[in-house]
C-alpha cells in the first residue's frame, strides 16, 4: 500500500499516535502514559489506536518493563478508616493494662469483627516486638513499648490509600511489612497487594516515520467518520474528510419484517383469482357432517366418511339442528333422489349423523354453504380454508393444510366450459401451456376431470380436479343453473418452487428457515 | 380408491373374449395402456419390467366392476369391439335343480346371498390371484369391510344341492376353517381365528350366528368371517366352482356376483345360475335367480346430454358413444334409452349417462371455451382487515410465521397456564390418533411460543407475527363453537419489555382506525400488574402483556417474551 493510501485508511485516533511521536526528534521513545499525555488520548483510545497500528506495522514496541505495585486491597480499604487486627490487639491490650482488667486471647478472638487467626497472627508479632506480654492464666498485658508494626502499617495505608505505588520506592523495613501483610495464595485476607504492571515504550517504525513526514507536509484535514446535522448546519462538512470505510466487508445481519414464504405463494393465487373475478368465501373448521358430505351428495356410508378419514368433535358432538329446508331436501335426495331426477342412495338417511360435529375435511364444505345461501348468479367464489384429514403424519401429510376451492355458477356452464376455466387457471396460475384432461372421479361431481399441466420448470404435475356439481347437490340447496365445482392442488407446486420435501416444513417452527427461504413470484 | 395389482400378458390375453391362450396375442405399449386406462378412471402407478406387474389405481368407487384385470379389460374390449356381447347367463333359468335356501330368521342378521356355478374353465395362477384380489377389494372397500358384502369361493365338486344358509348356535357347528389345522366351532373361531378377531363385531351381539352348509350338512363357510379349508380352498388348476355371496343389502350382493360371473365367464368359465329361496318375499322377491340383470335404464334427452357437454352431438353419435362403452342402447326421436350392463348399477341421474358419453368419446374430443360472464371479484371484510393487519405488522419489523391449527391440550392450555380457566376451553377431538394433534387452538401465542422455542438460535431480536383461525368454543353457536380470525404478535429478546409489544399494538390500531383502552387483567399466562385486556368499544376484544415465566419455563424459553393477541373477526364486526 502506497504511503497516501495508507494515509487515507488512517483512523483519527491513529493518525494523532503518530503526530504525537512524529512532532518529536527522530527515535522518540514514550511510555504508554507519556503517550496518552502527548496525543491526548484517553487510555481506551489509545489502546484502540496503538493495536491498529502495530497491526499496519507503523509503530513499534522499544521495551517492555515490568514494575511491582503495592495497592491496598477491599480489605485494606476497610483499615483506612477503620483499624487493623494487629491495631485493634495493641489498643486493646494498653486499655486493659491501664485499668486493670483481663483479657485472654479467646476473649479477643470473641470481640465482634475479629477473625480468630488474625488475633493469633497480631499477638505473636506484638509479644515477638515485645509490646505485649503473657501473663498469669493467658491474660494479655501491654509493656507500654510503642510498636513498629502497627505504626508502620498505618503510615503505608494512608500512602497507598489515594493511588498504587511502586514497591522500590519503599524503604526496607517498610518493603518487609507489606511482603508480611499482602496478599498470596492462600491467604485473600491482607490489606495489601502487590501486582506487576507492565510498561511498554513505543516508537515509530520507518513506515511510521514516512507515515508522519507526509502527514507534516500534507497537513490533515479533520478527519470524521459520521457525518452529522451539526456538520451539515454550519457547513463545516467542507473542511473534513471523511474516513473511508473497507466496503467488501459482509453486511452486518438484520432481523426484518416479512410475510411468510409459504403466504406470498398463496398471497399470489389470491390475488390472481380475485383478478378473474373470484369473490371470496370464509367458512368454519367445525362443521356438521350435513355441510361437509351429505350436502355434497356423499352417502353416508361412503368409505370417506369412517372415523379413520374424518376427525369428530369431543364436544359438543352434534349441532342443535340444519337448517329448513336443506336438511329435508338433501334427505330425499339421499334416498330417493327427491325432486332431483335421480334415483337416490336408496337407503335409510339418518338425520342425526347429518348433525354430527366434525372437523372441515374438504374445502367444498364451504362452497355447499354458499350454494345454499342464495349466491349470485353469474357468480364465481373461491376459498383458501384449512382442512383436516385423518392422516398419519409424515413428508407427504399433515394434520391441517390448505385447500384451495371454488364454484362457478352460471347459465353458460357446460363440461365445455369447465375445460376451458381450467386452461385459465392452467395458464394463470401455474404458467403452464400445456394442459391434459383426464377423466376422474368426485363423489359430488359428473362429469368429474382431473387436469395436468407441464410446469415450465416442474414437468408434468396434478394441478387440480374439477367438474360439475351433480343435481343431487345443487338442487336441494335451492341451485337451478350448472356449477363447476373445481380445487387446485397447490401444496406440492409450492413445495417445489420453496425447495421443500416434507409438507410439514410448509408450517416449520424453524425461524432460521422462515427468515431465508425466498418468496415465489 | 382401490389400487390393485395385475399381470400384462394376463391382461393382454383377456383383451380377447374367453382369453386366448399367452403368446398368442400382440403385447400392449405402456403408453397404449395408459391411454385406455382413461376409461376405467385408472392410473398406472407401477410397472415391473421383469415380472409384467402393473400396479394400477381406480378412481371411482362406483365402479367396483373395474377393479379387477378382466374389467378393466373388459371396458377396453366392448370399445374396441363396438359393443358388449351379451352374457347368456343372465337370460337363463336354473339348470338341474341348482338352489340356495335360506332359513328364517336371517333377516335379522345377514339377510341376502346370491350364488353361482361356474363351469369349465381352469384356474390359473394369474386367475387364482385376480379371483383372490377381486374378493379382498370388494368385500373391503365396496362392502365396508364385509360388513355390508362378502364372498366366498368353494370347489363346487365337494358340494351337494341344495346348499342351505341359516343360523346355527356358537357351539352347534363346527369345521376346519382356512389357515388352521383343528376342527373349531364358530365360537372359537371368532376368539381365536385372526379373522374372527378382525371381523367377529359384524356380528356382535348375535346369539345365532349364520353358517352355509350343503345338502350332506357339510359347512361350507362362516359368513362373512372364514370358508371351510375342505370345500373353500380354491387351487389351480380346479375347473368347476361354486361362488356365493353374503350381505346385508340385496342390490349389492347380487351386482357383486354379476362382477364375478362375468369375470369368470371373460376367463371362459360357463356359468349357471343358482335360485336362492328365502322363507318371505325380499325386494327382488321370494325366488331370487342369481346372477340376476337388474336392468337399470334410463331415457334421456339427446338435447339434456348435449347442453351438459355443450357441444352438440345427434342421437347418432351418442348411441354409438354408450354402445362402445357397454350400454344396450335403443334410440328414439330426439332421445335414448341406455341399460348398463349388468355388472353395475351406478345410473342415478342423467349425468351419469352423459360423463359415460365424454369419457367414451375421449375428453380430447371436447375443445375448452372460456366462460363469458362477467363477474365481479373481491375478498371477505375480514381477509381485508387480516392482509391490512399483516401489512402493517410486517412494517413493524414482524416476521410472519404459519402453524398448523391442530395441536395438543398440553400445548394450547396447560403450558399456558391456563387448565380450567374460561381461556382455557378449546375444541377437541374424539377420535385423535395422537394427543399431539387432539384439539383445535383457541387463542395464537401458543403457535408463536412453538416457534422461539424451537430458535434460540436464530439471532435476537425475535419479532413474530401470525394471522389465522382460531376455534373459540360458544355453547350458544349451532356449531358449538365460532371460527375466528386472530392475529398473535412476540417480541423476544434479552430486553424485551412491555412498553416495546403497547408501542407496536398502539401503531396497529391507529392504522386500522380504531380507538381501544387496555384495562388491567389477570391472565395466568402473563405477568400480574404487566397485563391488559383490549378493549374497543366497550368490547374486550384481546390481551397484552409480558409472558409468564413459568410459561416460558414450560417452554423452554430462555429469553423473556412480550405478546398481544387481537381478535380481527371481532374488531372488524365492530365498525
Amino acid at each position: 500500500m502506497d504511503t497516501s493510501a495508507l494515509i487515507d485508511s488512517l483512523h483519527p485516533l491513529e493518525i494523532k499516535v503518530i503526530m504525537a511521536l512524529g512532532s518529536r526528534p527522530a527515535g522518540t521513545v514514550l511510555e504508554t502514559e507519556q503517550l496518552a499525555a502527548a496525543a491526548e488520548l484517553e487510555p481506551s483510545q489509545l489502546s484502540m489506536a496503538i493495536e491498529w497500528l502495530l497491526a499496519k506495522s507503523l509503530l513499534v514496541v522499544h521495551a517492555e518493563t515490568v514494575t511491582p505495585m503495592v495497592s491496598l486491597t477491599k480489605v485494606g480499604e476497610q483499615y483506612v478508616s477503620g483499624a487493623s487486627p494487629i491495631e485493634r490487639v495493641f489498643s486493646a491490650a494498653r486499655e486493659v493494662t491501664s485499668t486493670g482488667k483481663r483479657l485472654t486471647i479467646p476473649d479477643l478472638q470473641a470481640q465482634d469483627g475479629l477473625d480468630p487467626s488474625d488475633v493469633s497472627k497480631a499477638v505473636g508479632r506484638l509479644k515477638k516486638e515485645g509490646v505485649l506480654l503473657i501473663v498469669q492464666g493467658g491474660c494479655i498485658e501491654s509493656t507500654g513499648r510503642p510498636s513498629p508494626t502497627v505504626e508502620v502499617i498505618r503510615v503505608l495505608l494512608q500512602q497507598v490509600s489515594e493511588a498504587s505505588r511502586e514497591l522500590k520506592s519503599f524503604p526496607e523495613a517498610h518493603r518487609q511489612v507489606i511482603e508480611d501483610y499482602a496478599v498470596k495464595r492462600g491467604n485473600a485476607k491482607e490489606p495489601f497487594r502487590v501486582d506487576d504492571r507492565v510498561t511498554r515504550s513505543f516508537m515509530l517504525s520507518p513506515a511510521g516515520v514516512a507515515a508522519a513526514e507526509h502527514l507534516a507536509k500534507e497537513g490533515v484535514a479533520e478527519e470524521v467518520s459520521q457525518l452529522t446535522p451539526e456538520l451539515l448546519k454550519d457547513g463545516s462538512w467542507r473542511n473534513k474528510r471523511f474516513r473511508k470505510y473497507t466496503i467488501s466487508l459482509r453486511a452486518p445481519r438484520i432481523g426484518t419484517g416479512k410475510k411468510h414464504p409459504y403466504r406470498e405463494f398463496l398471497d399470489t393465487v389470491k390475488t390472481k383469482l380475485v383478478s378473474m373475478g373470484f369473490q371470496e368465501m370464509r367458512g368454519s373448521l367445525v362443521e356438521t357432517e350435513f355441510w361437509n358430505m351429505d350436502a355434497l351428495f356423499m352417502p353416508q356410508f361412503h368409505p370417506a366418511r369412517d372415523v379413520h378419514d374424518v376427525y369428530f368433535v369431543k364436544h359438543p358432538t352434534h349441532a342443535a339442528k340444519i337448517a329448513a329446508p336443506f336438511l329435508s331436501r338433501v334427505t330425499k335426495a339421499h334416498q330417493d333422489g327427491g325432486k332431483t331426477g335421480s334415483t337416490g342412495w336408496k337407503y335409510a338417511f339418518n338425520a342425526e349423523r347429518a348433525k354430527r360435529l366434525v372437523l372441515r375435511s374438504q374445502g367444498t364444505a364451504v362452497s355447499a354453504r354458499t350454494l345454499a345461501s342464495a349466491p349470485a348468479v353469474p357468480g364465481k367464489y373461491f376459498s383458501i380454508a384449512r382442512c383436516f384429514r385423518y392422516d398419519q403424519v409424515d413428508a407427504t401429510h399433515a394434520t391441517d393444510f390448505f385447500q384451495v376451492e371454488g364454484i362457478v355458477l352460471g347459465e353458460d356452464i357446460n363440461f365445455r366450459t369447465l375445460l376451458g376455466l381450467l386452461n385459465l387457471f392452467a395458464r394463470e396460475v401455474a404458467q403452464a401451456k400445456e394442459v391434459k384432461f383426464l377423466p376422474a372421479y368426485f363423489p359430488f361431481t359428473e362429469p368429474s376431470v382431473e387436469m395436468h399441466v407441464r410446469h415450465p420448470r416442474l414437468g408434468w404435475m396434478e394441478l387440480g380436479g374439477a367438474g360439475l356439481f351433480r343435481a343431487e347437490v345443487t338442487l336441494p340447496l335451492g341451485v337451478t343453473v350448472p356449477v363447476i365445482a373445481w380445487g387446485l392442488g397447490l401444496d406440492r407446486m409450492a413445495m417445489v418452487a420453496l425447495g421443500i420435501h416434507d409438507i410439514r416444513e410448509l408450517f416449520t417452527d424453524n425461524l432460521d428457515l422462515i427468515r431465508t427461504t425466498r418468496g415465489i413470484f | 380408491m382401490p389400487t390393485i395389482s395385475i399381470f400384462k400378458d394376463d391382461f393382454e390375453s383377456l383383451l380377447t373374449l374367453g382369453g386366448r391362450a399367452k403368446g398368442s396375442v400382440s403385447p400392449v405399449s405402456i403408453e397404449q395402456l395408459e391411454d385406455w386406462l382413461m376409461l376405467v378412471k385408472g392410473e398406472l402407478k407401477g410397472h415391473n419390467q421383469e415380472t409384467g406387474e402393473l400396479r394400477i389405481e381406480l378412481q371411482d368407487s362406483n365402479r367396483p366392476d373395474l377393479w379387477c384385470c378382466e374389467g378393466i379389460a373388459r371396458q377396453i374390449r366392448i370399445k374396441q369391439q363396438g359393443k358388449l356381447k351379451p352374457y347368456p347367463f343372465f337370460a337363463k333359468k336354473t339348470k338341474k335343480g341348482q338352489s340356495l335356501i335360506v332359513a328364517p330368521g336371517l333377516e335379522q342378521v345377514r339377510p341376502y346371498v346370491a350364488a353361482c356355478t361356474a363351469r369349465g374353465y381352469r384356474v390359473t395362477e394369474e386367475g387364482l390371484a385376480q379371483l383372490i384380489q377381486t374378493q379382498e377389494k370388494l368385500a373391503d372397500i365396496f362392502g365396508h369391510k364385509r360388513k355390508t358384502v362378502s364372498i366366498g369361493i368353494y370347489q363346487l365338486s365337494k358340494i351337494a344341492f341344495p346348499v342351505t344358509y341359516e343360523l346355527v348356535k356358537p357351539d352347534q357347528a363346527k369345521f376346519t376353517p382356512l389357515g388352521m389345522e383343528t376342527v373349531m366351532t364358530l365360537a372359537e373361531i371368532l376368539m381365536v381365528h385372526p379373522k374372527g378377531l378382525e371381523h367377529g363385531h359384524i356380528l356382535a351381539g348375535q346369539s345365532r350366528l349364520p353358517i352355509l352348509c350343503d345338502a350332506k350338512n357339510q359347512p361350507l363357510s362362516f359368513p362373512p368371517i372364514i370358508n371351510s379349508r375342505e370345500v373353500g380352498e380354491v387351487r389351480v388348476g380346479d375347473d368347476e366352482l361354486f361362488v356365493e355371496v353374503t350381505g346385508t343389502d340385496q342390490l349389492m350382493v347380487v351386482l357383486t356376483l354379476n362382477i364375478f360371473a362375468a369375470n369368470l365367464a371373460d376367463r371362459g368359465a360357463t356359468i349357471e345360475p343358482v335360485e336362492v329361496q328365502y322363507p318371505k318375499t325380499t325386494p327382488l322377491g321370494k325366488r331370487v335367480i342369481t346372477p340376476q340383470d337388474l336392468g337399470n335404464s334410463k331415457t334421456i334427452q339427446v338435447k339434456t346430454i348435449e347442453q351438459a357437454l355443450g357441444q352438440e352431438l345427434g342421437v347418432k353419435v351418442v348411441k354409438q358413444a354408450l354402445e362402445v362403452y357397454g350400454y344396450e342402447v335403443s334410440a328414439g326421436k330426439g332421445t335414448v334409452k341406455a341399460k348398463l350392463p349388468p355388472y353395475r348399477q351406478d345410473l342415478m341421474h342423467a349425468m351419469d349417462v352423459v360423463e359415460d358419453v365424454a369419457i367414451s368419446r375421449g375428453y380430447g374430443e371436447f375443445a375448452p371455451v372460456m366462460p363469458a360472464q362477467f363477474t365481479v371479484g373481491g375478498l371477505s371484510r375480514i381477509e381485508q382487515t387480516s392482509d391490512r393487519a399483516r401489512e402493517l405488522m410486517v412494517g413493524l419489523g414482524f416476521q410472519e410465521i404459519i402453524s398448523n391449527i391442530m395441536g395438543s391440550p398440553e400445548s394450547y392450555r396447560d403450558t399456558m397456564r391456563l387448565a380450567d380457566t374460561e381461556w382455557g376451553r378449546m375444541v377437541e377431538v374424539e377420535n385423535a390418533m395422537t394427543l399431539t394433534f387432539s384439539c383445535l387452538r383457541q387463542w395464537m401465542l401458543p403457535s408463536l411460543l412453538r416457534v422461539e422455542a424451537a430458535s434460540n438460535r436464530a439471532f435476537y431480536p425475535h419479532r413474530l407475527f401470525e394471522a389465522g383461525d382460531v376455534a373459540i368454543p360458544d355453547d350458544a353457536h349451532e356449531l358449538g363453537s365460532r371460527t375466528e380470525t386472530v392475529l398473535g404478535a412476540v417480541i423476544a429478546h434479552a430486553t424485551a419489555h412491555f412498553s416495546e409489544i403497547h408501542s407496536c399494538l398502539d401503531i396497529l390500531f391507529y392504522h386500522l382506525g380504531k380507538d381501544y383502552s387496555l384495562e388491567p387483567v389477570q391472565h395466568p399466562s402473563f405477568l400480574e400488574g404487566r397485563a391488559g385486556r383490549i378493549v374497543v368499544a366497550g368490547k374486550p376484544i384481546g390481551v397484552i402483556g409480558e409472558v409468564h415465566p413459568e410459561v416460558l419455563e414450560r417452554w423452554q424459553i430462555t429469553v423473556p417474551v412480550v405478546s398481544f393477541d387481537v381478535n380481527l373477526s371481532q374488531l372488524t364486526d365492530l365498525s
